[in-house]
């Protein structure tokens, strides 16, 4: 059978041929003229702008004249830059240890459940659909520090006394982690069920003929299965939760005493609240968390493309 | 416990659940999913309990239901929440806002995969690399440069011409268009499309336009109503541009927000917004629950 490819080449000598490619050509361009024009007004050209500005001395927003590292130095020398880099850390390295494996154990559950399988797929999404802002301010009421937050009334049944939770510096992270996790693990969630689905059930068959365990079969079956895209959202949540913003910004503010301040928290409030003195600075630090995020954008991709040859 | 024996083999095959330690690991499993159903809906469940309280039960009792309820009291409750917190317009605006949304999405995005996949014109090879690589960007780089422009638009800073965007939803309708993965997405169902279909109505005298919109968008239906459905209930869900461009024409994540900065505000009038600014994406969900939850394998693996 000859493809479209052949045939153009075919024709590619002809007048008619050529003709045909530059009718094709306009129509293939018009059609995706909104894409390029949205893609450069709000991707490229800012991607870009937020570079070079970021080597400028901005007047609020309006770009002033060039001045080095300045920007730079006064973001890296500020004293709160090291503790808010760490809590950035922090955030990640927790969201890894309480958010990363929860979503694959409940999809193997539900995908091993008979009774009420669509009950509890439907009840464990829930999170997903409520929207952002109100589930944020819905934790920040559990969790609010005196007798009427919903984790405090569970602590006073337990006969125990009321704890600050978002109100303690070393709790704060670890309480936006959970909040996220529960707003997150149901997306997490339903893409492994569908993998899980995915992975033939002859496989297990054979396993069972050999006499496999049920653990031998999850460590020798679903583990291979599962182990690429596992990875690729092992990464795709560090970047994610590296830029974390809007759960502090709705639920803490930055608080208690910028304990829960993370750099893209930091960058909004350079670039917003700052009374238009933090602009540049907003830039480098911009430029900054894509310099750390961009290691790992490399190895998602050489990850991705890994993973997509295997399947 | 009864066992149906069309389950399919998976961890637990049908012969182990004839075991005692089959049932053993079945029974945690089903107890461990009754636990994450319960942490699932707790919080919202929660909140609507509160929503019907007084405020002095709410201060007084600290149980998680209510003592006295009875319909009356509860149909007040909310007939008087929602004259006070006068969410109406900003219903209305977050419904504007969301279809503006979708038809940017669909026009971009849509159109954008098609040509990536299908027609290739000159050029499409390098703008799609360009595609990928500024899909994993962070959106922190081009925060400011990006509020800057809405300042004066179509230009980059001031020079004297531009049209501020502040407190319209072109903002936030243009963001809508400049999503990366969804041109992926498109891209990805268009390449599951045979490009025999192209050939054959072109063939039948099709025009390129005729193609795309009678022939090649209808067949990829479900993956525009997936985008469709993510693309409406987000809307009901996005405060942080709406915080940076919106002022007076408020959206309902907006107003949610900005309640906090109510004083007289009674706490079961608060539980009450939130329960009201959930209600429209639980709709969506209600509505479109099958797609939803079987459909993420258009949307997840290929990302």
């Amino acid at each position: 059978m000859r493809t479209s490819k052949d045939r153009s080449a075919s024709l590619a000598g002809t007048r008619i041929g050529r003709r045909t490619r530059l009718r094709n050509n306009i129509d293939a361009w018009v059609l995706m003229l909104p894409m390029v024009v949205i893609l450069y007004l709000l991707v490229w050209r800012p991607t870009v702008l937020g570079v070079v500005w970021s080597f400028f001395n901005m007047k609020a927003y309006t770009p002033g004249e060039f001045c080095g590292f300045d920007n730079y130095i006064k973001v890296l020398s500020h004293t709160q830059f090291l503790p808010t880099l760490w809590n950035t850390v922090q955030y990640v390295l927790w969201s890894l240890v309480i958010g990363f494996l929860p979503p694959l154990f409940i999809a193997i559950m539900i995908n091993e459940a008979i009774h009420f399988k669509r009950g509890f797929l439907v009840l464990i999404y829930i999170p997903a659909v409520i929207p952002g802002i109100a589930a944020m301010l819905m934790w920040y009421f559990m969790y609010y520090p005196d007798a009427s937050g919903l984790l405090n009334m569970l602590l006073a049944k337990l006969g125990m006394e009321p704890y600050t939770w978002l109100n303690d510096p070393n709790f704060v992270i670890i309480g936006i982690i959970i909040y996220t996790t529960w707003k997150g693990f149901p997306g997490a969630m339903l893409l492994y069920y569908a993998a899980l689905q995915g992975v033939s059930s002859e496989l297990y068959e054979a396993a069972l003929i050999d006499g496999a365990s049920p653990w031998k079969r999850t460590w020798h079956v679903t583990r291979p299965a599962m182990e690429g895209l596992l990875l690729l959202n092992l990464v795709r949540q560090i970047i994610g939760v590296f830029q974390i913003m809007e759960q502090p910004l709705a639920m803490t503010s930055g608080g208690p005493s910028g304990a829960s301040v993370s750099l893209s928290y930091q960058l909004y409030q350079y670039g917003f609240n700052s009374g238009g003195k933090g602009t540049g600075q907003a830039m480098a630090l911009g430029v900054i968390i894509f310099l750390i995020l961009i290691v790992f954008t490399i190895f998602y991709f050489w990850l991705n493309k890994k993973v997509e040859d295997r399947y | 416990m009864k066992i149906k024996r069309t389950k399919p083999s998976g961890i637990l095959s049908f012969s182990d659940m004839r075991r005692p330690s089959g049932i053993a690991i079945y029974s945690v499993f089903i107890l461990l999913l009754v636990c994450c159903s319960v942490v699932s809906v707790i919080p919202a469940v929660w909140t609507i309990m509160t929503s019907f309280k007084d405020t002095q039960e709410i201060y007084s009792s600290f149980s998680f239901f209510s003592k006295n309820m009875s319909w009356d009291k509860a149909i007040t409750r909310i007939t008087e929440s929602w004259q006070y917190l006068d969410l109406a317009d900003s219903f209305v605006n977050t419904i504007v806002l969301s279809l503006g949304n979708l038809v940017v999405r669909i026009v971009v995005c849509g159109f954008g995969g098609y040509v990536l996949s299908k027609l290739k014109p000159t050029g499409s090879k390098l703008l799609f690399t360009l595609v990928v690589w500024t899909m994993m960007m962070p959106g922190q780089i081009r925060m400011v440069p990006n509020y800057i422009s809405y300042l004066h638009f179509p230009f980059a800073f001031d020079i004297g011409l531009g049209v501020s965007l502040l407190d319209t939803y072109w903002p936030m309708w243009l963001s809508s268009g400049a999503d990366c993965f969804a041109v992926l997405l498109f891209k990805n169902a268009f390449d599951g499309l045979s490009q025999s279909y192209v050939e054959s109505a072109k063939i039948d005298g099709c025009t390129n336009y005729g193609v795309f919109f009678r022939i090649m968008l209808p067949l990829a239906m479900p993956i525009v109503i997936y985008e469709s459905i993510n693309v409406l209930s987000l809307a009901w869900s996005d405060f942080f541009l709406p915080l940076l461009v919106l002022d007076k024409n408020v959206v309902v994540p907006l107003k949610i927000y900005r309640l906090q900065q109510d004083p007289g505000l009674q706490m079961n009038t608060y539980f009450m917004a939130l329960v009201f600014a959930s209600v429209p994406p639980f709709l969506i969900f209600v509505i479109f629950q099958k797609r939803i939850l079987g459909g993420v394998n258009i949307g997840g693996v290929k990302g």
